[in-house]
């Protein structure tokens, strides 16, 4: 008996320490950045294009930083509505399993695929055959199909999680599937969709290779325009340090990307917590 | 008119049969309980009422049922049946709003826009499933707060909003306290005066209680049906007087 109380708080005790290991090295990775980075941002670093010879080791990351909520927010309007759908058809309505198993193979291949082969798949279908060019089509089309399994996947288990209790019992009144999807279904699953959204988001906002040969450019107005070539926060930190630009403006770079994706997390909790305060009323 | 007759009645999942060929009449507005060993096949009856017993794919039948003179399958607007024949569920279930949505769930769904209509519908459904006095001056709150007892109300509430004319229930009182029970078999009672009931019970003095006939089923087959005192007091199968006994179970 003492052996096996033993044994509990072994187990306890270790799983702890993993949790505080991981805690630590994120800690570790934000004061770094916080060191090497944070006395180079400033509000001229944020605002301003970069200048100096070679370019990049002077001036700001403006351009950037619009470049990725650019290319983040036009991968979400493409892939999120299919990736819902996908999901809702998979969780809701298929009647034939062979069909459905079939599509979430092939949602679980597609999450298998380097990104750079979607960079090179879009570059050849996109950049060349349809003569967009490097852009930001080009880019965030790469990246909505990056993001689109971990989206469609989310999606359909948050989906999923929801107590199969309501659909019977609104089943058992005889109202329509539809309309228990949208007054019962997704409201419910609507914190795990976030979730998942988020998740895509930060994978999309630091993937370079997808964007590498589709949308990015050294140097560019990021003006939203689809058919010309974007700045990216992360491709930028990428040029920096592979050119040896400038390590500082590289460790600043890292630390605004870092300091983006925690204003979308902060964002996206905030609106997690709205839609729960109107879906308890 | 029989409220609910089934007619050579036959269902399966995949091949494993539940209930064989059943002749049933449920007399309109009494209670009848349908008792028997667990895994007998009593939900499957009930929900092959209702026809939610078809959204399991393996599901099949053969033979008919009928609700008020017409066939259920032939009503090609299967939400219809569904509508007119409510079924309670053994766990109570409250949906994720408020005590007011919950009831308001089915009539809002079938096009109810007048505030007017949809109070009286709320007050008189809370009333008759004896949960108005408790819940009456917090009903916007949600019901995710109300107890086991109040829930299983609440779900009969909800069940009668859309106007049922047969209300069905699948041991509605098994995961609640003695009290709640009572509760639940007086407004039973009281609804018995408008509608047909037909509830599932594993507890006998239930069915003794507040049943007007009993159906004893038996591995998917109808052993005995009576009056309740008769079928328990002097059964004429030898199976039934062995179960109500105790002796199995």
């Amino acid at each position: 008996m003492r052996l096996r109380n033993f044994f509990d708080s072994l187990l306890i005790g270790i799983l702890w320490l993993s949790g505080l290991f991981i805690l630590l090295i994120l800690l570790a990775i934000i004061v770094y950045l916080v060191w090497r980075g944070g006395p180079f941002v400033s509000m001229e670093f944020l605002l301003t294009s970069p200048k100096g010879l070679p370019l990049g080791s002077e001036g700001g990351v403006f351009p950037a930083i619009k470049g990725t909520l650019w290319l983040i927010g036009l991968a979400l309007a493409w892939s999120l509505l299919p990736a819902l759908a996908t999901a809702i058809y998979l969780s809701e309505y298929h009647d034939n399993s062979r069909i459905a198993t079939l599509i979430n193979l092939l949602i679980q291949s597609m999450a298998g695929v380097p990104s750079i082969v979607i960079g090179l798949f879009v570059y050849a279908l996109g950049v060349v055959a349809l003569g967009w060019g490097i852009s930001l089509l080009a880019g965030s089309l790469a990246l909505a199909i990056m993001i689109f399994p971990v989206l469609a996947i989310s999606s359909r288990d948050a989906l999923q999680a929801i107590d199969q209790d309501y659909r019977l019992v609104a089943t058992s009144l005889g109202v329509g599937n539809s309309y228990t999807l949208l007054r019962i279904v997704l409201p419910q699953a609507v914190p795990g969709i976030l979730a998942g959204i988020l998740l895509a988001t930060g994978y999309a906002a630091g993937a370079t290779a997808p964007i590498m040969v589709t949308a990015a450019a050294i140097i560019a107005n990021s003006s939203g325009v689809l058919l010309e070539p974007v700045m990216a926060l992360p491709y930028h930190l990428y040029i920096l340090f592979n050119e040896h630009i400038s390590l500082d403006q590289a460790y600043a770079t890292a630390l605004v990307l870092v300091g983006l994706l925690l204003i979308i997390n902060f964002l996206a909790l905030w609106l997690q917590r709205l839609s729960e305060r109107t879906n308890a009323q | 008119m029989n409220a609910v007759e089934l007619i050579n009645f036959n269902s399966q999942y995949s091949r494993n049969k539940v209930l064989r060929n059943i002749n049933l009449i449920f007399a309109p507005n009494a209670i009848t309980a349908i008792i028997g060993p667990s895994g007998c096949g009593k939900t499957t009856l009930l929900r092959s009422i209702n026809r939610t017993a078809e959204m399991e794919s393996s599901y099949k039948n053969q033979g008919d049922i009928k609700v008020l003179g017409q066939s259920v399958f032939t009503i090609k607007d299967v939400s219809r049946v569904r509508r007119q024949v409510g079924l309670v569920y053994q766990t109570p279930i409250a949906l994720p709003f408020s005590i007011k949505e919950n009831v308001l769930f089915g009539p809002k769904y079938y096009g109810e826009k007048k505030p007017a209509n949809l109070n009286f519908i709320l007050e008189d459904c809370l009333q008759k499933a004896a949960l108005w006095d408790e819940v009456k001056d917090r009903l916007d709150k949600p019901a995710s707060q109300l107890s086991g007892g109040q829930k299983q109300r609440l779900a009969i509430a909800r069940t009668l909003a859309v106007k049922p004319q047969v209300l069905l229930l699948d041991e509605p009182c098994s995961s609640l306290d003695p009290a709640s029970t009572g509760l639940i078999e007086e407004l039973l009672q009281s609804l018995a005066h408008e509608l047909t009931i037909i509830i599932v019970t594993h507890n006998l003095f239930q069915a003794r209680r507040i049943a007007n006939e009993t159906v004893f089923i038996l591995d998917g087959e109808v052993i005995e049906k009576g009056p309740t005192e008769t079928l328990f007091t002097s059964p004429v199968s030898e199976k039934t007087k062995n179960f109500t006994a105790g002796l199995f179970g």
